[in-house]
């Protein structure tokens, strides 16, 4: 079976800082990724890259079929990410979540606008996701009322209801209060068992161990090591990854 | 530890009082400055009583004329700052363009407005376009007027007020799949409008008091143009200007009431 995401050959440059080299990827269908790798390794602008919030220097990304030659300008290449950003859900470090629209607002706002569902079958949808989250007795409240991992558990929600094939976490803990980190990781969890493609970057290993299928390791815009959790975990190869997994203990 | 236990079964706790005493504190401010305002407020009505004569039968005889130049002043102004708004917020988006025509425009106008004096912008309207064969009404020359020069200044509100919506709020918008126009209209503006609401506010109730210039192309009945048209005729230009004053500092404090009344519900929101 092809790939559900295909990176190839890929590029990036901030000004002169060459922060991803030559990277190159294959994630099959409803595997579960996660990327490791210390600050600076190039693991976020790889995510990013994928849905175009970064726009590649060079190379090719490729999601469900829909192949993206980055480096163009023209109307048919914007139109080709839109239909990347379709099939991929993303959720953000600092949650992002709309201020001025309630929780509910903040779920449907994706379906309606970008895919013009009617506003009751989306708000179906929405329930459906917030109930999955746990959420849905909050969906009048305002994002200003919610914890950090609420916050992130409607983030995931409202990614999951515009219903893509990939979802992208993008250190979705890293901004939570320790003792709010594992109820975000037990939805996560859950999208996980569901049969979701995710790729998650993260610092942390527990999750990495226990619920991923395949652990990538980056170190200066490489991808040092890519393995099954066991055997990064436990036989890594690499220095560094060593270094990177001695000094993060497991967190079960 | 035996102190503690003993202030802990007092009536009062060391916090309570202090938090009382400033209470106290903060009352009395207020109230000192309640009394000096009415001091002051008496001296200036003392002042008018007494050594400075006042004609009390011509601020009877012509309070009502010039009150009746309170709603052009009131209709000059919201639509100036109607005009204002829409040219802020254009040229605040202009600026963010990365056209360069469009940013250029943008720079431009705020510049060209911001370096010449308002009173010389209405004159330009009333007197000069009329040589180009443009007619303009007092009206029109004055809400044109104070229309482009308000909004160049107030643009600097808006980009402000753009500038406060974090850049995470445009990448939510666009990994949902939103067009860069989407992401401004349901992300963008209406976090940025809710953080100029306040300024703007300050804006229309400086532009009323602004207003006044328009009298100046003598065809415009507000406020400030019958105050100086009856004093001038009679020779009391003290009295018609003092009323005019007076009307203009109330409605001034009526804006102002209604504008905290609209910080304190927005500020209430945010919490």
């Amino acid at each position: 079976m092809a790939p559900i995401i295909s990176i190839s050959k890929l590029d990036k440059y901030f000004g002169r800082l060459h922060v991803l080299k030559n990277v190159s990827l294959e994630v099959p269908e409803k595997q579960v990724v996660c990327l490791i790798g210390r600050s600076g390794s190039g693991k976020s602008t790889l995510l990013r890259c994928i849905n175009f919030l970064e726009e590649p220097s060079y190379g090719v990304v490729e999601v469900d079929g829909i192949a993206v030659q980055s480096g163009e300008k023209s109307k048919a290449h914007h139109q080709l990410i839109h239909a990347v950003r379709l099939k991929t859900g993303m959720v953000f470090q600092e949650f992002n979540l709309f201020p001025h629209m309630s929780v509910l607002e903040n779920v449907i706002e994706g379906p309606i606008t970008v895919k013009g569902m009617n506003k009751d079958q989306a708000i179906a949808l929405a329930e459906r996701n917030l109930e999955h989250v746990g959420l849905l007795f909050k969906k009048d409240e305002y994002p200003l009322r919610l914890s950090g991992g609420q916050k992130q558990r409607v983030a995931i929600a409202r990614a999951l209801t515009m219903e893509p094939r990939v979802m992208l976490f993008d250190e979705p803990t890293s901004a939570l209060d320790p003792e709010l980190i594992g109820e975000v990781l037990t939805v996560m969890k859950k999208v996980a068992d569901e049969g979701m493609t995710m790729l998650v970057v993260t610092h942390e290993m527990g999750f990495a161990h226990d619920v991923a299928d395949r652990v990538i390791v980056m170190a200066e815009g490489e991808l040092i090591e890519d393995g099954k959790p066991d055997a990064i975990f436990n036989h890594p190869k690499d220095p560094r990854t060593k270094a990177l997994v001695e000094r993060r203990p497991l967190s079960t | 530890m035996s102190i503690s236990v003993e202030e802990q079964s007092a009536p009062k706790s060391q916090a309570e009082l202090l938090y009382e005493a400033q209470l106290r504190k903060e009352r009395r401010f207020r109230v000192n400055v309640a009394i000096t305002w009415g001091i002051l407020l008496l001296i200036l009505v003392l002042l008018f009583s007494g050594p400075i004569k006042i004609d009390g039968e011509f601020v009877r005889k012509n309070m009502l004329y010039i009150a009746g130049g309170l709603w052009q002043t009131v209709l000059i102004s919201v639509l100036s700052i109607m005009l204002a708004i829409a040219l802020a917020l254009l040229a605040a988006l202009g600026r963010l363009s990365n056209i360069p025509p469009v940013y250029a425009l943008s720079t431009f106008y705020v510049s060209l407005i911001r370096g010449t004096p308002l009173y010389l912008q209405i004159f330009f309207f009333f007197l000069a376009l009329p040589q180009l064969g443009i007619q303009l009404s007092g009206l029109a020359s004055g809400v044109f007027a104070l229309g482009l020069n308000y909004g160049a200044y107030m643009s600097e509100i808006f980009r402000a007020g753009l500038a406060s919506v974090s850049k995470g709020q445009r990448e939510a918008a666009m990994a949902l799949g939103m067009t860069p126009g989407q992401t401004m209209k349901r992300v963008i503006l209406p976090q940025a409008l809710r953080f100029a609401i306040p300024p703007v506010g300050n804006e229309f109730i400086a532009m009323t008091k602004d207003s006044a210039l328009v009298s100046a192309t003598g065809f415009v009945h507000e406020l400030m143009w019958r105050a100086t048209k009856v004093g001038r005729a009679q020779f009391h230009n003290l009295e018609a200007l003092i009323m005019a004053a007076i009307f203009y500092w109330i409605m001034t404090l009526i804006l102002t009431f209604i504008q905290n009344k609209i910080e304190a519900r927005l500020a209430k929101g945010d919490r």
